[in-house]
């Protein structure tokens, strides 16, 4: 008679077999974004060198300042280690540790986020924000509250912008050079001029431009074709779930399509022109689709979403704030335990009466704020002034 | 999305290491040992010990909530009774009964000359003599479902096998296909229904040749085919893709019984020849096995010395670092010590080493929510345990858990998350207590 281990029910796991692990997925995630790494580097770099406006050097140096990006939030997440983990001892302890944290992602994403002249050190400060505020201080990897790279990305834009626009702004050298850029990403261009393909677009060289990717912007967010090649591996890949990014970026193609109307643009190039810019399919897929931050069943994801497209617009559309998608994001992660459970009670009583309470309050919330994102964005209020005359008549 | 149907994950079957070798018959152990439990109760013993016994002897009594009889699946004499391992991992009282080899039969059992004229009342009767239960592994005595008083339209039978590694009811289903539709159609009769369907799993083959020759011609018999995915072999997910209808708790809301083809064949037995319930097919298989194989047991016989017949363990098998496993792999139960004894349920034994790997945090994938076939979200249950709010946990609707593992499956942290839901099962029923 032999003794045998313990364990628990199922003895089969995928995590057990070869290339399913959380590792794996990590490890494609990176592969992920390797497109948009060499996008960024083509534009910044090899383009600008070919233009004759740097020299060899400098033309390594997009590819230089992501991979120090990635590098300090390393290094960031081995000093926190080593000053708050008694137990570890020998430098293997903490390759362990390291290993299983995934330290290195959100300062890879950091870095594809800001212009590519920002000074070195506030991309360390932006680390620093990234992975000891925003994710060891919540109690590492799997408990953080906002995504670390996006948090980091929010406290420089509000508190070392002047560092950056001093060291260049969203330009690189030869997009100083360009006239009709005037110092302004795209959207900053919305913020200023009402709707007009003149004014928004035709600086750019015309949607293919805005499309592949060639205007100011972060260093590697601005090309929703790459995008959509990281898109097709990560999905191939069961890394993320393909329906959300094609969701959020249908529907916010559709809700900016509305504002268009309402403001007298019914031509397709203005919802076009929203989901090119201002880093929509970058968020997109790499961070709404990001596990820890966002609802884990798939009715939160959607409703999740939709908050997403409905906040962006609010923000982007009435707020003139160019960075409004990635605010949303922020806000939105606060809310993801809250949505999880709610949707989870929906989900699991299969719409049920049980589930009547919840719904109403997830979806009257989402009803009440779209209307008034999209009717203010398209300042329509005088659609209801017939309704209240009726009403006045009573 | 909204009101989605199960969709089920396709899992690699494993059912190629027993499928290489036929079933073989090991039907004269020198001991055989009968738990002194069905189900969930203890079982009243009706004979004692220094008794001779005969094959099919009534030998014990369900009583209490569906009471019905157990029988002595050899010959012999009652020698002790004794402590076992039974497949739920504890130990439980049993017979002890020493093989005779005369295998004398119980004079009940003879052949049942006036099978045509028996009554609704008098089939169901006969599976409550037969004490049969449940084959598949749930062990529910089958006559309790024919008592409903719900109009019955359909009988459905289950020959899916959605576990991996289990091949105990392809092989039966090969073996006694006739007996299957036998046992189907007195199923039909002993409910009142008007037809019967035959569900199996598409890479079957040979279960479609077999059984499509003998399907009568009057049509009240079809086959249906299921995806291989897990677990297709839900009744849930059965009945929902063969009616379209979903029910609330139990199948024959929407006029359906559902049973598992092993206990059909047997079954056919029961009504033809008055044959209990006393063999039943298992599979002993898994990577620390050197001969995995599947064989025609009596119930009650040890698993040793199957395991023994199939060369036993492989060589340099660390048991320390492996696992026993009695039933599938993804709902059955680990054993600590290799003396488990064949009960109704138990359709097979896997050893299967231990595979290590890292174990990261839970990054909140929600993979474990997407493949949950009864729409519910894990890592909320978990939270809700772990905070030990019970209200949650009711709101969270984790009752219509069924168990089936895919959630930790698919975890790729390697959590151990459907025993949370399971943990949350129970301290739902403590509080309600």
């Amino acid at each position: 008679m032999a003794r045998f281990s313990g364990g628990k029910a199922p003895f089969l796991r995928i995590s057990d077999t070869k290339g399913h692990g959380t590792n794996v997925l990590m490890r494609d995630f990176i592969i992920g974004l390797l497109p948009v790494i060499l996008f960024a580097w083509y534009k910044n770099g090899i383009l600008v060198y070919s233009q004759g406006n740097i020299n060899f050097f400098e033309m390594l140096y997009p590819l230089f300042f992501i991979i120090v990006g990635g590098l300090g939030s390393v290094l960031m997440e081995a000093i926190f280690f080593l000053v708050i983990d008694k137990e570890i001892k020998t430098p293997k302890q903490l390759m362990e540790k390291l290993s299983t944290s995934y330290a290195a992602i959100p300062g890879l994403i950091l870095a594809l986020m800001l212009p590519v002249y920002t000074p070195i050190w506030v991309l360390l400060f932006g680390c620093f924000i990234a992975n000891i505020v925003g994710k060891s201080l919540f109690g590492g990897f799997g408990h953080n509250i906002w995504n670390p790279a996006l948090l980091g990305y929010a406290v420089i834009k509000v508190t070392l912008m002047g560092v950056i626009n001093a060291a260049g702004s969203y330009l690189n050298v030869s997009e100083v050079l360009v006239d009709s850029y005037a110092g302004a990403t795209p959207l900053a261009m919305l913020a200023k001029n009402i709707i007009s393909y003149d004014a928004l677009v035709t600086p750019y060289g015309g949607l293919w431009n805005l499309f592949a990717g060639f205007h100011p912007g972060g260093l590697g967010e601005t090309s929703f074709l790459v995008m959509i090649i990281s898109y097709i591996w990560l999905s191939a890949r069961k890394v993320i779930r393909w329906q959300t990014p094609l969701l959020f970026v249908s529907v916010f193609f559709g809700l900016s399509w509305v504002v268009g109307a309402l403001n007298g643009v019914t031509d397709i190039w203005f919802p076009l022109y929203s989901i090119f810019t201002g880093g929509i399919m970058f968020g997109a897929v790499f961070m709404i689709t990001e596990p820890v931050t966002t609802p884990r069943n798939p009715l939160g994801k959607t409703i999740f979403i939709l908050f997403l497209a409905v906040l962006t617009i609010l923000f982007r559309y009435v707020g003139n704030l160019p960075e409004g998608f990635g605010t949303a994001i922020i806000l939105m992660n606060i809310f993801a335990l809250p949505i999880d459970k709610f949707s989870a009670i929906i989900k699991a009583n299969r719409w049920d009466k049980v589930a009547y309470k919840y719904i109403a309050i997830i979806f009257g919330i989402l009803i009440v704020l779209g209307l008034y994102a999209v009717l203010k964005a398209g300042n329509s209020y005088n659609l209801f002034i017939p309704l209240i005359q009726i009403g006045g008549a009573f | 999305m909204i009101f989605q149907k199960t969709k089920g994950v396709h899992i690699d079957g494993c059912k190629g290491m027993c499928k290489i070798r036929p079933m073989q018959e090991y039907l004269d152990p020198e001991f055989v040992y009968i738990h002194l439990l069905q189900g969930n109760s203890s079982l009243k013993p009706v004979v004692e010990v220094g008794e001779t016994v005969k094959v099919g002897q009534t030998i014990a009594l369900r009583e209490g909530f569906a009471p019905m009889n157990i029988h002595s699946s050899i010959s012999g004499s009652v020698t002790a009774i004794k402590k076992v391992w039974h497949s739920s991992g504890k130990m439980v009282e049993a017979f002890e009964i020493k093989n005779d080899f005369k295998n004398t039969l119980d004079p009940a059992i003879k052949p049942n000359k006036n099978v045509d004229s028996l009554t609704r009342d008098e089939l169901v009767n006969m599976m409550k003599d037969s004490g049969l239960s449940g084959l598949g592994g749930a062990g529910f005595p089958t006559y309790f479902k024919y008592l409903t008083k719900e109009n019955i339209d359909t009988i459905i039978i289950n020959a899916v096998e959605c576990e991996p590694y289990l091949t105990c009811d392809y092989y039966f289903l090969l073996k006694y296909p006739k007996k299957l539709i036998k046992g189907l159609k007195y199923m039909i009769r002993a409910a009142g229904a008007k037809k019967g369907v035959i569900v199996y799993k598409n890479y079957n083959t040979k279960i479609k040749e077999a059984l499509s020759e003998l399907l009568p011609s009057d049509g009240s018999i079809t086959l249906f085919e299921v995806k291989d995915v897990y677990p297709a072999g839900w009744e849930k997910y059965i009945i929902e893709r063969v009616t379209g209808k979903t029910y609330k708790f139990l199948p024959s809301e929407v006029g359906v019984i559902e049973n598992n083809s092993t206990t059909a064949i047997v079954y056919s037995d029961v009504v033809e020849h008055n044959i209990p319930l006393i063999v039943r097919p298992i599979s002993i298989t898994g990577e620390g096995i050197t001969e995995p194989n599947t064989f025609l047991v009596p119930i009650g016989t040890k698993v040793s010395e199957l395991v023994e017949k199939c060369g036993g363990y492989v060589e340099g098998l660390d048991t320390k670092n492996a696992n026993y496993i009695a039933g599938g792999p993804m709902t059955g139960r680990a054993i600590f010590i290799d003396d488990l004894i064949v009960n109704d349920t138990l359709g097979a034994v896997i050893v299967k080493p231990i595979v290590d790997g890292p174990r990261p945090e839970c990054m909140g994938c929600g993979k474990c929510a997407d493949v949950c076939p009864a729409h519910l979200t894990p890592t909320e249950i978990r939270n809700a345990f772990e905070a030990k709010d019970t209200d949650l946990i009711r709101l969270l609707n984790v009752r219509k858990c069924v168990q089936c593992g895919l959630c930790s499956y698919i975890c790729p942290s390697h959590v151990e998350i459907t025993d949370y839901v399971i943990k949350a099962k129970e301290l739902l029923r403590k509080a309600a207590k």
